[in-house]
């Protein structure tokens, strides 16, 4: 796997996805559990917003001074007797880590979920080195055996899975005889698996933070294979993005915190665990450990505006509460960073050349950037992101000249009075029973799926009513009542319910009795 | 890999400095090598919360998390620890038996017909092989932690790390004077240790309750790689 | 206390009766209004697409039109979010900067300001029914005004407020992207219109057009029959005299 998990365009990826009624329902009901789950171990805490405070704060102390405290855990990972190899791209990653494997003579590598070591494409590099490598992530480890079908969320991979499919595949592949009871799946799955930890000759893992004053890295699990992988095999190789990085045990507790409630709703994992290279004396861990951090565009991430992404901690909670994510699913980004993050993320570490779409894949609705732990600003980068597409001319021509004729009109008070003046006759060739039935560009796209009212005719617009009635005697205002205003105004009231009917609009009275008028009762279009 | 040692320094070195000089470059800064302190962060909440819980307060929190986490939670003595224990193995279906070497299972006086304590003096493989057989784990818990229901376990020649991840069932005997609030009081104890000079095991274990997965249509299965169950004996 | 009134240009072109009842309702209040006639467009658009220049213009336009105002209040928690985003986007610009605070030091959304400047929270409106509430994500999020409307609406008589499922999901509008990604508002908008649906309520309502104009449009589009209102339609039905009286004499104006 690679960041790239899909070659087909933006487009046709979303279709797939909107198309796949299974994948959507298992992701809207995983938002809507994840969602009060996630509250409830948020509330618990107490003043949430302080945590989050807290965790930006801490984010982006570390992130100032990133060289600082890269240098100081390799300093003390090596004092303890491991190593460290920093690489500056993805290739230089995974030869170093196929060296190491091919030093040792190890054929049998076992893994526990890592997007940095997806995004290295490690597996394939391993892989073509001949060896067999397993991930032991239940999850990771069903899409392996589905010939690598590619991660739709960064915390449950195989979310777009349902049971039956997991049961075909596990029945094909392993030759699984059970039912699709999940409880007999993932134990069919810790059988095989735990022959794999027993006899694998290396380890391989993530890193949720390394934790500089202790030359340690920190795993955040609920499975247990994290520890099995860096306990059994008798060389441990750990790899990080270089901003996964925290000051001291005390700093790396507040995150795990933030990331436990916000990517799963619970307190604390499972299994949490800080590990180093094995202490004399001590029995089993790794004889050998290798610490890989990489770069691979991230120092081009914390130079730009953009680097309040490095704050990241990979916890998901942006992808559980996204609207368009909760439609799409995962592998419509493209990328195994999908959703929000994915979307701010993938073009800086892949390029606009094939990842140009996914800053527009958002309304900007912000529940991303509340959600998030350590506060980054989500649907701002987003934004920013929009900017630089135009500013490097990578928008289409229509989308141009569109946009930039926007910009003059909303600018310009005349121009837009104007507009105001021709925009119900302008329209009304366009239009049915005060309703736009065609239109160019931008209009088509809003009503192939919407109805929308017509512009009001100026004299009825709000405007003229306002400036109308500043003629009335402004000294009666106060003692009038509102109906009394109502009857010296206009009785304009170009409302959209007013508008999709064809008996309402102008001329209509509006008081109490007759509210508001149904809409969709008449005039619809077929 | 057929570089000598020095070589090998040499290119580390090499290696480094370019990959953080490129950092310190993305900073917009020089180089930053020591002088950074941490500063002082603008909220306490996490030294705050449940703080001022008392010791039984802190028992009763400790329980009620361990529901939400599947353990079960049995309260005994030091008297009735050994009873305690055994009905527990029994109910687990018996041995075979693994156990750390902790001091205090002699100190309370345990013992357990044909357990295999983790040592130093066995093999790795025969110490794995041990606990890969066992059936049921027993260790002490360094410290326990009553907002998540978590035990904290320190490497030490005689507990080592597959002891917590390979038997089927896991049991944690926690002193009450152990239990602490929350994470942030353990993780403050270690890293006050550390700073001064002591050194800390390879592996810190937190572990809350059996391991457990949601990877399957989101449906939570307890009982994944690591123990099926888990119980912890307060004394 | 005088107000300018920020009508917003959905408003402008499409909902005069929004505009209408916002500035009814707020002279019932005391209030005195005006309307800078310079004003156009927050300038979200064109901002939300990337196109930062052209819509500085905007933003320029609208701080020059409400230079002089005193409160400026706006039927849309979008829009009036949209000038609390201005100090951030003209962020050094020894220019603006202090005209973009100003703007959002001074700019309200409709209900908010009733709230939280009037400090009123019964107007005295009557409107019999069940209503469900759309909450906007930009009033909520960006603005973070989650409670006015509410509070409001609470007060409305004979009305009937109806929880909404997934209240916190987008409607699938988010301006230029309901028509440059259709497929997936669509699927927004008809998740969205299924759970105001099934609310079986008579009405919905918010305080932003733009939501309103797709939810309602798209379930216009389905067959899905709902009375559609602005909080401000709402909040502007007053009993007939009699009745009204008796709401004045029991304080809802003291």
């Amino acid at each position: 796997m690679s960041l790239k998990t899909d070659d087909r365009k933006f487009d046709a990826r979303t279709a797939a996805g909107i198309e796949d009624a299974f994948m959507r329902g298992a992701v809207g009901s995983a938002q809507d559990s994840l969602k009060t789950r996630r509250l409830t171990a948020a509330t618990a805490l107490g003043d949430w917003e302080q945590w989050r405070e807290l965790g930006q704060q801490i984010r982006q102390h570390t992130l100032e001074n990133l060289d600082y405290y890269l240098g100081q855990m390799a300093d003390n990972v090596e004092r303890r007797g491991g190593h460290v190899f920093f690489a500056r791209t993805k290739e230089e990653a995974s030869a170093y880590i196929r060296d190491v494997v091919q030093s040792k003579n190890a054929r049998k590598v076992v893994k526990s979920k890592s997007m940095v070591t997806e995004e290295i494409e490690m597996n394939h590099v391993l892989m073509e080195a001949g060896c067999e490598v397993i991930e032991s992530d239940l999850g990771e480890y069903i899409l392996q055996e589905d010939d690598w079908d590619p991660p739709s969320h960064i915390v449950a991979p195989a979310l777009h899975k349902n049971r039956k499919q997991i049961r075909d595949v596990f029945a094909s592949k392993l030759s699984y005889a059970g039912d699709e009871t999940p409880e007999h799946l993932a134990r069919f799955a810790r059988d095989i698996l735990r022959e794999k930890f027993l006899e694998a000759e290396i380890g391989i893992t993530g890193c949720n933070f390394a934790v500089a004053n202790l030359g340690a890295i920190n795993l955040v699990t609920n499975e247990g294979n994290g520890d099995l992988t860096a306990a059994l095999p008798k060389t441990h190789i750990a790899v990080m993005g270089m901003e996964r990085i925290v000051p001291t045990l005390e700093e790396m507790e507040v995150l795990d915190n933030l990331l436990c409630r916000s990517a799963v709703g619970q307190k604390l994992t499972s299994y949490i665990t800080v590990m180093g290279p094995r202490e004399p004396g001590e029995v089993d861990g790794p004889e050998e450990f290798h610490l890989v951090v990489v770069d691979n565009g991230r120092s081009e991430i914390l130079a730009s505006e953009f680097h309040e992404a490095l704050q990241c901690i990979r916890c998901g909670a942006c992808l559980n509460v996204c609207p368009v994510y909760r439609h799409i699913g995962g592998h419509a980004y493209g990328s195994i960073y999908p959703g929000p993050i994915g979307a701010v993320i993938t073009p800086l570490l892949g390029g606009y050349d094939d990842y140009k779409e996914l800053p527009y894949a958002s309304s900007l609705c912000g529940a991303c950037t509340d959600v998030c732990p350590v506060k980054i600003p989500l649907h701002e980068q987003l934004v920013m992101h929009r900017q630089n597409i135009v500013s490097q001319g990578r928008t289409g021509v229509a989308d141009r000249v569109q946009m930039k004729a926007a910009g003059k009109l909303l600018s310009s008070p005349g121009m837009f009075r104007g507009t105001l003046r021709v925009a119900y006759s302008m329209t009304r060739l366009l239009s049915r029973h005060g309703r736009i039935v065609r239109g160019p560009g931008p209009i088509e796209g809003w009503i192939g799926i919407r109805d929308m009212p017509q512009p009001v005719k100026k004299q009825d617009g709000f405007r003229s009513w306002y400036e109308k009635r500043e003629r009335v005697d402004r000294s009666e205002v106060s003692s009038m009542t509102a109906a009394d205003i109502r009857k010296k105004a206009p009785s304009a009231h170009g409302d959209f319910n007013a508008a999709v009917l064809p008996e309402a609009g102008p001329g209509r009275d509006t008081s109490v009795e007759e509210a508001a008028s149904p809409i969709g009762k008449e005039g619809r279009r077929p | 890999m057929s570089r000598t040692e020095s070589e090998n320094r040499t290119a580390d070195t090499s290696n480094r400095n370019s990959f953080l000089n490129r950092v310190a470059e993305s900073l917009g800064r020089p180089r930053r090598t020591d002088d950074v302190t941490r500063p002082d962060w603008k909220h306490t909440v996490h030294l705050d919360t449940l703080a001022d819980s008392a010791p039984e307060q802190l028992v009763e929190v400790l329980k009620e998390q361990c529901f939400f986490i599947h353990t079960q939670v049995i309260e005994s003595t030091p008297e009735l620890l050994q009873a305690t224990l055994d009905d527990l193995i029994r109910s687990y279906g018996g041995g075979p038996i693994i156990r750390s070497g902790d001091r205090r299972f002699s100190r309370y006086g345990l013992s357990f017909p044909n357990d295999f304590a983790w040592s130093a003096e066995a093999a790795r493989e025969e110490n794995i092989r041990q606990a890969e057989a066992a059936n049921v784990a027993i260790v002490f818990a360094d410290h326990a932690l009553a907002e998540s229901g978590t035990v904290v376990l320190e490497s030490r020649p005689d507990q080592g790390r597959a002891l917590h991840f390979l038997p089927a069932h896991y049991i944690a005997v926690i002193e009450r004077d152990r239990i602490v609030p929350r994470s942030t009081q353990a993780m403050a104890e270690l890293n006050r240790r550390y700073e001064n000079g002591e050194t800390l095991g390879s592996c810190l274990n937190l572990i809350s309750g059996p391991s457990n997965s949601a990877d399957i249509e989101m449906q939570l299965v307890v009982g994944v790689h690591g123990p099926l169950k888990a119980t912890y004996v307060l004394i | 206390m005088k107000v300018s009134i920020f009508s917003t240009c959905l408003v402008d072109l499409m909902f005069p009766g929004v505009g209408k009842d916002m500035v009814e309702v707020l002279e019932r209040l005391g209030c005195e209004t005006d309307f800078p006639a310079s004003q156009v467009c927050c300038g979200q658009p064109t901002y939300n697409s990337g196109y930062l220049e052209e819509s500085k213009q905007a933003m320029i336009n609208m701080m020059n039109a409400f230079e002089h105002s005193d409160y400026v209040v706006g039927p849309s928690g979008s829009c009036v979010a949209m000038f609390h985003e201005y100090p951030h986007i003209f962020k050094g610009d020894p220019d603006w900067e202090m005209k973009a605070i100003a703007l959002k030091e001074k700019s309200f959304e409709f209900t908010q300001f009733i709230v939280r400047v009037l400090g009123i929270t019964d107007v005295g409106a009557r409107l019999e029914g069940s209503a469900t509430y759309h909450r906007s994500c930009h009033m909520t999020r960006l603005l973070g005004e989650a409670e006015t409307p509410f509070m409001l609406l609470e007060k409305v008589d004979g009305l009937q407020l109806e929880p909404l499922k997934n209240a916190d999901n987008c409607c699938g509008f988010g301006g230029t992207f309901s028509v440059k990604m259709p497929e997936i508002s669509e699927q927004m908008v008809d998740e969205k219109s299924a759970c105001v649906a099934d609310t079986g309520a008579e009405y919905l309502i918010s305080a932003d057009m733009g939501c309103l104009m797709n939810i309602g449009g798209r379930m216009s589009r389905t067959g899905k029959e709902i009375q559609v209102m602005h909080i401000a339609e709402v909040l502007n039905r007053i009993p007939a005299e009699p009745e009204r009286r008796g709401a004045l004499e029991g304080g809802a104006f003291a």
